[in-house]
């Protein structure tokens, strides 16, 4: 079986901009849980040895009411007085928001823990893995009855061509004919598609970054006319993109008022 | 546009938004002070804007993941509720003398509806044995039947209190009330994601109930069942009800939302879920705990009659409570 594919949620705000809910997946809500189950554990093990010197009958019964408020309540404190963080969704970079963008209320966090009972079912949370995998936004049941999202967060960061490193002291594409036709041929969009490109390269599997680069390396090699065959895509694509950084890159700007 | 130099001239405020907001998350409203929370919605304006531009510009999956995620932040934290804060002391009266018997009121339909399934097992489990009491045998778990009914009576009536002590009788008491909560978060579920799972749980928890009072009945120790089972089940019973019928007020916004979207429909069900959910876990903290002591009781330490007077006593009080009490809303 696989999964459902992703989708956003969009969320227009009164501003009129569109914001993009984009739900988690499951195996990183699941390493959250594992985390916040041990965070439980720790605590009702800790909780028990420092009751354990009351008097038996009356430190029992008080660990296991500890214990049982501190299991359900743990989510509920976290979800609405930190802002949708667990310690493990923290720790993951996930966040429960409101199907509106908006965070949560008591209300909507009880409900959408009080169907943990069921998504917990028949083993370590084997219902609410299985309405994950089925809903688009990967919602386990609490979440479908709440109307709540889990979304993943922190991990974006605007790109920036100061990460490319110090650029080859060599580049073969700094001759003028090629650097005239760089300024003519190629626009803010590929820019950034290169930057984008290089920057992402190191998470790419090796075979797949080779074909990549190659076949992007070609692209630019019929547009610009290079024909050295000693030329890598992968170093074609690197040596174009520092040109496109440094300041013989582009035809001058219009600048903005 | 050239998005580097969009980056680069924009970047300061979006720090100074990331930071702003950083800081809200940790302090509490009064100590962010009015200039700050001025400044971090202008800065949220702003972050609106550049991501509107952003889009139209490009399609660099980093910056617009980017500046998507703060306009998300920041718009979490203009756009939030709760501005009204009661203090706690206020807001827990409010709840007990007003929302919980307000919200039990306005979903008595289907806390009717509820209490019907479950009576209506009760009737069928009772029925199914007085017509055959070998039906009992597939009704009841089968560990019941080590002993019979008057067997189990008599041994008990004659061994000595089993809880005896305050400590023996709060343990007890812990452990069945925690064991009911769970058992009545999962009837809610069920109710809620499938309505009939709600409706069937309730009914089958019934059919076991009343084949057991069957067969007490059967052996002519009703009154004894009525003691044991009674002064927690006067309490226990009806929270089993009330905690299936918010899976049911759940399960009806979810799949039979009316005219409104079901997300609109799931938050106006939001406040009687709250106080009907608090309401059944509270009932069975005290019904737990009855049943870890009083209920317990044999004949000796406490009369039959008694033991049957207070159950029906902590029904009718339940009752009064929750439907009866006329208040407007203050």
């Amino acid at each position: 079986m696989t999964a459902a594919p992703r989708r956003e949620r969009v969320v227009l705000t009164p501003e009129h901009v569109e914001l993009r809910l984009v739900p988690a997946g499951l195996a990183s809500r699941f390493l959250a849980l594992l985390v916040d189950a041990g965070v439980i554990l720790a605590f009702t093990g800790l909780l028990s040895l420092l009751l354990a010197r009351l008097p038996w009958g009356i430190g029992q019964a008080l660990a296991i009411t500890l214990g049982f408020v501190m299991t359900w309540a743990y989510h509920l404190w976290f979800e609405v007085r930190r802002q949708g963080r667990t310690w493990g969704k923290r720790l993951l970079g996930l966040r429960v928001v409101d199907g509106h963008g908006l965070p949560l209320t008591w209300q909507q966090s009880l409900a959408r823990n009080a169907v943990r009972a069921l998504d917990f079912l028949p083993v370590f949370y084997g219902a609410g893995a299985a309405a994950c995998l089925l809903d688009r936004e990967r919602r386990r049941l609490g979440d479908l009855l709440a109307d709540t999202v889990v979304v993943q967060e922190g991990r974006a960061r605007p790109l920036s061509a100061a990460a490319l490193g110090r650029p080859r002291q060599f580049n073969s594409l700094r001759t003028r004919r090629v650097l005239r036709l760089i300024r003519h041929r190629i626009g803010l969009g590929e820019r950034e598609f290169l930057l984008a490109l290089c920057l992402r390269a190191d998470a790419l599997e090796e075979s797949a970054r080779y074909d990549l680069m190659e076949e992007v390396g070609a692209a630019y090699r019929a547009k610009l006319g290079i024909d050295d065959p000693h030329l890598s895509g992968e170093s074609l694509v690197r040596d174009l993109t520092a040109i496109l950084f440094s300041d013989e890159g582009l035809a001058p700007q219009p600048q903005r008022a | 546009m050239d998005v580097e130099r969009f980056i680069a001239a924009r970047r300061p405020q979006w720090q100074q938004l990331e930071e702003l907001l950083a800081t809200a998350d940790k302090v509490p409203e009064w100590e962010l002070g009015a200039e700050r929370i001025q400044e971090l919605v202008r800065l949220y304006r702003l972050a609106c804007s550049d991501l509107n531009q952003a889009r139209s510009a490009t399609a660099n999956p980093a910056l617009l993941g980017y500046l998507n995620e703060l306009a998300a932040r920041g718009y979490r934290f203009v756009y939030r509720g709760g501005g009204r804060r009661q203090p706690a002391r206020e807001a827990v009266r409010r709840f007990f003398a007003f929302e919980l018997p307000a919200a039990f009121r306005r979903e008595r339909r289907l806390v009717l509806a509820a209490a019907a399934a479950l009576l209506l097992g009760v009737a069928v489990g009772f029925a199914a044995v007085l017509e055959d009491p070998r039906n009992g045998r597939d009704l009841v778990p089968a560990q019941f039947f080590t002993e019979s009914p008057r067997e189990r009576v008599a041994r008990i009536e004659s061994e000595e209190e089993r809880i005896d002590t305050v400590e023996k009788a709060l343990y007890f008491g812990a452990s069945l009330y925690t064991h009911n909560i769970k058992v009545a978060l999962l009837a809610f579920s069920l109710g809620a994601l499938t309505i009939l799972g709600g409706y069937w749980l309730l009914f089958y928890n019934g059919v076991v109930l009343g084949a057991v009072a069957g067969l007490y009945l059967l052996d002519g120790v009703q009154l004894f069942f009525l003691a044991w089972v009674g002064p927690h089940g006067a309490l226990e019973l009806p929270a089993i009800v009330f905690a299936g019928a918010a899976g049911l007020v759940a399960g009806k916004a979810l799949w039979l939302p009316g005219r409104l979207s079901r997300g609109a429909a799931l938050r106006r069900a939001l406040p009687s879920l709250w106080a009907m959910l608090l309401g059944a876990a509270l009932i069975l903290v005290v019904a737990g705990l009855i049943e870890g002591s009083f209920s317990q009781m044999t004949a000796k330490a406490v009369p039959y009659a008694l033991k049957v007077g207070a159950a029906a006593a902590l029904f009718a009080a339940l009752v009064v409570y929750l439907f009866a009490t006329r208040r407007s809303e203050p």
